[in-house]
């Protein structure tokens, strides 16, 4: 059986180390880098009409623009718009990262936690940051739910600080157990037909199944893609609320 | 019999019985061949939309219990962090943990909250199978 864990593994391509770091260029890192060309490229090439009635293709790259932009509304409201490009950045560098990894062969970079845990990190720190500087120290309130009695107020305080420290960690944990669990699924259900024909016999005439189930899967697999992008923005936007309006 | 020169014959608008009785049987067809075109069609739709809430309801379980194990996780970290520098072994990682946990059920039920808000935000988002009256319930 191929092993289905092979897909994950991260290559050194190109050894680089600058002051003792290493920086090795991977598979990983070209990836990632050609999802931000990808990205970048297909939405400058789609709008590069900038017409007043869009075109088809330019109607595709505003659709992806006022998706966003709505979520980011409905969460935030219009102040929210500050942090549009962020959002809006790391909304399609997950989507193209996860459709990148639906292309068989390809390396799928939001299947390592260490991808999704320093995008997970970089949304907490700015939360962070954000709430600070705008709230100053009114950003604390948030660990201080309103109507709660002062006796069991540290208690209180303790868990949502705990509650608070536990989302870089869910929110990458979430993207990156997405995508590993699907991908697994994948290649053990395509090696189960060459399993199947391997064994010859009555065991060949059942190996359309698990290609049925892959076909199946496959389809799944891209919906869970789009979601999980979305899923990571959304929590975003829900997080960058809490640092605009720390008060619940 | 249908005259095809309109009007120049005397029974213009007139069917003869056999032409009826055709016409009754064909209709009757395809009533009976829209019906089961529709139900194929109802069927394909339920069936696609029940994948679709089954795909949902995995991502929201795997949401949820992220939520809970990573409260955990970071509860029991800060608890045993807090005991290495104090020199409290199990104690305070314990409790923590137990914090921890109390977080996790706290992110879960904001999760569910929000989670209900989207669904009600966009109604025919149904979670967990379609019932045929749900637009009655609006």
């Amino acid at each position: 059986m191929p092993d289905p864990i092979h897909q994950f593994e991260v290559k050194r391509l190109v050894p680089l180390e600058f002051f003792g770091i290493d920086a090795t260029f991977t598979n990983s890192a070209l990836f990632m880098v050609a999802g931000v060309l990808l990205s970048f490229g297909l939405l400058m090439y789609f709008s590069r009409g900038r017409s007043l009635v869009p075109s088809r293709l330019q109607s595709v790259a505003e659709s992806i623009y006022e998706f966003v932009a709505g979520m980011v509304r409905d969460s935030m409201g219009e102040q929210g718009m500050k942090f549009f490009p962020l959002i809006f950045t790391l909304f399609m560098f997950i989507l193209t990262l996860n459709m990148l990894g639906m292309i068989p062969g390809f390396f799928t970079v939001t299947s390592q936690i260490w991808v999704t845990a320093a995008l997970a990190l970089l949304v907490f720190f700015t939360v962070i940051i954000i709430g600070f500087a705008k709230n100053g120290l009114g950003f604390l309130r948030l660990f201080v739910p309103e109507g709660v009695p002062i006796y069991v107020l540290p208690l209180v305080s303790l868990i949502e600080v705990i509650s608070f420290f536990s989302r870089p960690l869910s929110h990458s944990l979430r993207l990156f157990a997405n995508m590993l669990a699907g991908h697994i699924t994948l290649k053990v259900f395509a090696g189960f037909i060459i399993m199947l024909l391997g064994a010859g016999g009555a065991a060949a005439a059942i190996s359309p199944l698990p290609l049925l189930a892959v076909l199946g899967i496959t389809a799944l697999e891209f919906l869970v893609a789009f979601l999980q992008a979305y899923v990571f923005t959304m929590l975003t936007c829900m997080y960058l609320n809490d640092a605009l309006h720390p008060g619940h | 019999m249908p005259d095809p020169d309109h009007g120049a014959s005397p029974e213009k608008g007139q069917l003869s019985p056999e032409d009826i009785a055709e016409f009754k049987r064909r209709a009757s067809e395809l009533g009976t061949r829209i019906e089961s075109v529709q139900a194929g069609k109802q069927a394909e739709i339920e069936e696609q939309q029940d994948r679709a809430n089954r795909s949902r309801g995995m991502a929201y379980g795997l949401r949820m219990s992220s939520e809970l194990v990573a409260a955990i996780l970071v509860g029991g970290f800060m608890g045993y962090m807090l005991d290495t520098w104090l020199g409290t072994m199990p104690w305070l990682s314990l409790v923590f943990i137990m914090m921890g946990f109390a977080a996790g059920i706290l992110n879960i039920l904001r999760a569910f909250k929000r989670m209900q808000a989207e669904i009600e935000a966009q109604k025919d988002f149904h979670v967990g199978q379609s019932v045929p009256d749900d637009d009655k319930d609006r």
